[in-house]
C-alpha cells in the first residue's frame, strides 16, 4: 500500500531532483522575462529590468545546486517522525480537491457554499465519513464567517450569486 | 524623561475601553491559535489584514500584539500538555515540560511557563521601551546605501540561520524575490513578470502567499499523513501547583532566558529557535540538579520559555526602527503596517507617536492580560485541543479562502492560493524555511528601490555602496555571515579527519 505512494511523496526515492529542475525552469522563466522588459534607462544605470535578471541568475544557480546534491543524494527528505502515518494519495488528494474546488464554483455558487464544500472535501481527507454532518458544520462556519466578516467590510461577494 | 513621557502617552491609548477590548481579543485570539496546531501567529495575523481597513491603525495593531505575545503563551501549553510544540520557539519547553506533565507535575510546568513568560515579556518590552526610540534616532542618518546594505545583511543572514542548509535557506528566499518582482515596477511604471495577466499588474498579495504556503501546504502536508489516531490530552492530574523549590529553581532561568532572548530576538536575523537552545543548554549546565533534565526539570522549561517571549519582544527592535522584519511574523506586522500607508522606521516614532506608543504599552497591559487568561483559565484553552483534526484543519482552509477571497473577491488570487499551497507542501515535505521567502518578497522590493536610490544620487557610481561606514560595516557583516559557516564546518571536518586526537581535544 505504500511503496508506490512513499514514492511519490519524494519522487524519485531519496533523490528529488526535480525540485532543483523547477526552481531552474522558474529562473529560465525570469531570465526570460527580464529580456522582454524594455530597458528605458536613463542616467540610472540600474533599471527595472535588472532585479529581474538578477533574480533569475541566482533561481539558475540555485536549481542547479539543488539538482547537483539531489543526484549525490544530499538533499533526502528529513527522515519522517516513527510517529507520523506514512503517505496517504487518496487523503492528499482530496484536501488538494478541497482547496481547489472553490476555484470551478465560487462565481456560481458564492463563498458559503462554495467554502461548505472545501470545507466538507478537507474533513473527508481527514477520514471523516458523515458527509451529511460536515456539510452543515461546513454551510454554518462558512455563513457565520461571510456575515461576521461582511459586517466588518470586508466583501466576501454576494451569497449566492445565481440568486442574483 | 522623555521617553517615560511618551510612553504614559501610550498606556492613555491603550487603556481605552475600546483599545482594552481589542487587546482581549487580541489576547484570547493568540492564546487559542498558539494552543490550537497548524496557526500560528502569523498566520492568524495574515487572516485579519483584511480587518485593517474597517479598524483604525492603533486598535489593530494592539489586536496584532495580543495575537504576538498570546501565541507564545498558547504555544507553551499544547508543548507541555501535548509534547507537540506548535513553533520551533517551543521545541525546547516541549522536551522537559511534557516530561513533567507525565509525572504529573502538568500544572507547575504550566505556571512557570506563564510565568516566565511574563516576567521575560514584561523585560522584553522595557528593553524595547528604551532601546527602540535610540535606534529610530540613530537610524535617522541611515542613506539608501545603509538600508540597502541592512536588507543585504537581514537577507543573508535569514538564508543562513533558518532552515537546514544554507541551499534550502537560499532557494527559498529566492523564491521570494522572484515572486516579489512580479507586477508595476513602482519607479519607472513598466510591468513586470506578468504574463499577459491584467490580475498580475498590482502583484501577488503578501496575504495570499502566506496564507496559501502556511496554511494550506500544512493543511495538504496534515491531511496527507493524518493516519494516527490523535494524540491524547495530558490531563492535569496531580494538579500540585508551583513549591516554594520550584519558585526558587524557576527565578533565575527566567530572568537569564529574558537576557539571551531579547539581544538575539533584536537581531536582523533574529528568530525565537536560537535563544531557546541556547537557554536551554545554559540551564543544564548551570543546573544544580543535572540528573533531572531530561526526566522534567523545571529549569529547563523556565529558562527557554522565558527566552522566547524576550525574543519576541526583541524581534519589534529592528521592525520598528528600521522597518526590518526578521520572523515570519515580523514580515506580516509590516504588511499590516503597509496597508496603512505607514512605513516603520525612524520617521514613524516622530509622525505617529500614539500609535507606536500605544502599541508598546498595550504590549504591558497584554502580558499582564495574557496572566489572568493563562494562569486560572489554562483547564479551558485544553479543551480546544478536544475539537477532531479534520474540523480545525477544515475551518483553516474556510478561513484561509475569507483571508484570499476578501481581499479583492480575485479569481486569480484563488488560483494563486492552490498553486502556492502545493509549493508549501512540497516546501514542508522537503524541509524548506518558509520565512526567507516571505522576507524576500516584502523586503526584496525595498532593497530594490533603495538600491536604485542610492545609484541616482550617485550619478550610477556603485561605490556608494560601501560609501558610508556603517554601510560597508553591514554588507561585511553579511559577507561573513555567508562565509563562516562552510569555512567553519570545513574546518571541523578536517579537523575529524586529521584523526582521534583533534576531535577528542574538542
Amino acid at each position: 500500500m505504500s511503496s508506490m505512494k512513499n514514492g511519490s511523496a519524494a519522487a524519485g526515492g531519496g533523490r528529488p531532483w526535480w525540485l532543483g529542475l523547477a526552481i531552474l525552469v522558474m529562473g529560465a522563466l525570469w531570465l526570460n522575462g527580464a529580456r522582454s522588459i524594455a530597458s528605458t534607462t536613463n542616467y540610472v544605470g540600474v533599471g527595472p529590468a535588472a532585479i529581474v535578471l538578477a533574480v533569475g541568475l541566482g533561481l539558475v544557480l540555485l536549481g542547479f545546486l539543488l539538482i547537483v546534491q539531489a543526484l549525490k543524494g544530499q538533499l533526502a527528505p528529513p527522515s519522517e517522525d516513527e510517529e507520523e502515518a506514512p503517505f496517504s494519495r487518496p487523503a492528499f488528494l482530496m484536501a488538494l480537491a478541497g482547496v481547489c474546488v472553490p476555484l470551478a464554483t465560487i462565481r456560481w455558487l458564492g463563498f458559503p457554499f462554495s467554502a461548505m464544500l472545501a470545507f466538507t472535501l478537507v474533513t473527508h481527507a481527514f477520514g471523516s465519513r458523515r458527509t451529511l454532518l460536515d456539510l452543515g458544520i461546513g454551510a454554518l462556519i462558512a455563513s457565520l464567517a461571510w456575515l461576521g466578516f461582511s459586517r466588518l467590510g470586508i466583501s466576501l461577494g454576494p451569497f449566492f450569486p445565481l440568486l442574483g | 524623561m522623555d521617553i517615560l513621557n511618551q510612553l504614559l502617552g501610550g498606556f492613555a491609548v491603550a487603556l481605552q475601553p475600546m483599545n482594552l477590548f481589542w487587546a482581549f481579543v487580541g489576547c484570547g485570539l493568540g492564546t487559542a491559535v498558539g494552543v490550537l496546531p497548524g496557526i500560528g501567529p502569523a498566520l492568524t495575523i495574515a487572516l485579519l489584514l483584511p480587518v485593517t481597513a474597517q479598524v483604525n491603525p492603533a486598535s489593530a495593531f494592539i489586536m496584532f500584539a495580543g495575537i504576538l505575545y498570546g501565541a507564545l503563551y498558547g504555544g507553551s501549553t499544547t508543548s507541555i500538555l501535548l509534547n507537540t510544540p506548535g513553533e520551533s520557539g517551543s521545541v525546547m519547553t516541549a522536551l522537559e515540560g511534557n516530561r513533567m506533565a507525565r509525572r504529573g507535575r502538568g500544572a507547575a510546568a504550566l505556571a512557570t511557563a506563564a510565568i516566565g513568560s511574563f516576567v521575560a515579556g514584561t523585560i522584553g518590552t522595557l528593553a524595547l521601551t528604551f532601546l527602540a526610540p535610540a535606534i529610530a534616532e540613530l537610524a535617522f542618518v541611515f542613506g539608501p546605501e545603509d538600508y540597502f546594505a541592512l536588507m543585504m545583511l537581514s537577507f543573508t543572514s535569514v538564508a543562513v540561520v533558518m532552515g537546514r542548509s544554507m541551499l534550502r535557506g537560499f532557494t527559498a528566499l529566492f523564491f521570494g524575490l522572484a515572486l516579489g518582482t512580479i507586477g508595476i515596477d513602482t519607479q519607472t511604471g513598466q510591468t513586470r513578470m506578468v504574463f499577459g495577466s491584467l490580475e498580475l499588474l498590482d502583484g501577488i498579495s503578501f496575504t495570499v502567499v502566506l496564507v496559501s504556503l502556511f496554511a494550506i501546504g500544512e493543511t495538504l502536508y496534515v491531511a496527507s499523513r493524518h493516519g494516527s489516531a490523535p494524540a491524547a490530552v495530558n490531563p492535569l492530574s496531580g494538579g500540585s501547583w508551583m513549591t516554594k523549590a520550584d519558585w526558587a529553581r524557576s527565578c533565575k532561568p527566567w530572568l537569564r532566558g529574558s537576557v539571551i532572548g531579547f539581544p538575539i530576538g533584536a537581531l536582523p536575523a533574529g528568530g525565537t529557535e536560537i535563544p531557546t537552545f541556547l537557554s536551554y543548554a545554559l540551564e543544564r549546565r548551570l543546573t544544580k540538579h543535572p540528573e533531572e533534565f531530561g526526566q522534567g526539570a523545571i529549569e529547563g522549561v523556565a529558562g527557554p520559555e522565558a527566552a522566547n517571549n524576550a525574543a519576541a519582544a526583541g524581534i519589534l527592535v529592528p521592525l520598528l526602527t528600521l522597518g526590518l522584519p526578521s520572523t515570519a511574523t515580523a514580515a506580516v506586522l509590516l504588511a499590516a503596517f503597509q496597508n496603512y500607508g505607514l512605513q516603520p522606521g525612524p520617521l514613524l516614532f516622530a509622525t505617529n507617536p500614539d500609535l507606536l506608543w500605544g502599541l508598546i504599552a498595550s504590549l504591558y497591559i497584554g502580558n499582564v492580560i495574557l496572566l489572568i487568561l493563562n494562569l486560572p483559565l489554562v483547564g479551558i484553552w485544553v479543551r480546544l485541543l478536544l475539537i477532531p483534526r479534520q474540523y480545525i484543519y477544515g475551518g483553516i482552509v474556510v478561513f484561509a479562502m475569507v483571508g484570499v477571497w476578501g481581499l479583492s473577491t480575485s479569481w486569480m488570487d484563488l488560483a494563486l492560493m492552490c498553486g502556492l499551497g502545493v509549493v508549501g507542501y512540497v516546501a514542508r515535505v522537503h524541509d524548506f524555511p518558509i520565512a526567507p521567502a516571505l522576507i524576500g518578497l516584502i523586503l526584496g522590493p525595498q532593497a530594490e528601490i533603495q538600491l536604485r536610490r542610492a545609484l541616482a544620487v550617485s550619478q550610477n557610481d556603485w561605490s556608494v555602496l560601501v560609501g558610508t561606514p556603517i554601510a560597508a560595516t553591514l554588507l561585511g557583516i553579511a559577507a561573513l555571515v555567508l562565509i563562516v559557516p562552510p569555512v567553519l564546518a570545513r574546518l571541523r571536518r578536517r579537523a575529524n579527519a586529521e584523526g582521534e586526537p583533534a576531535a577528542s581535544a574538542g
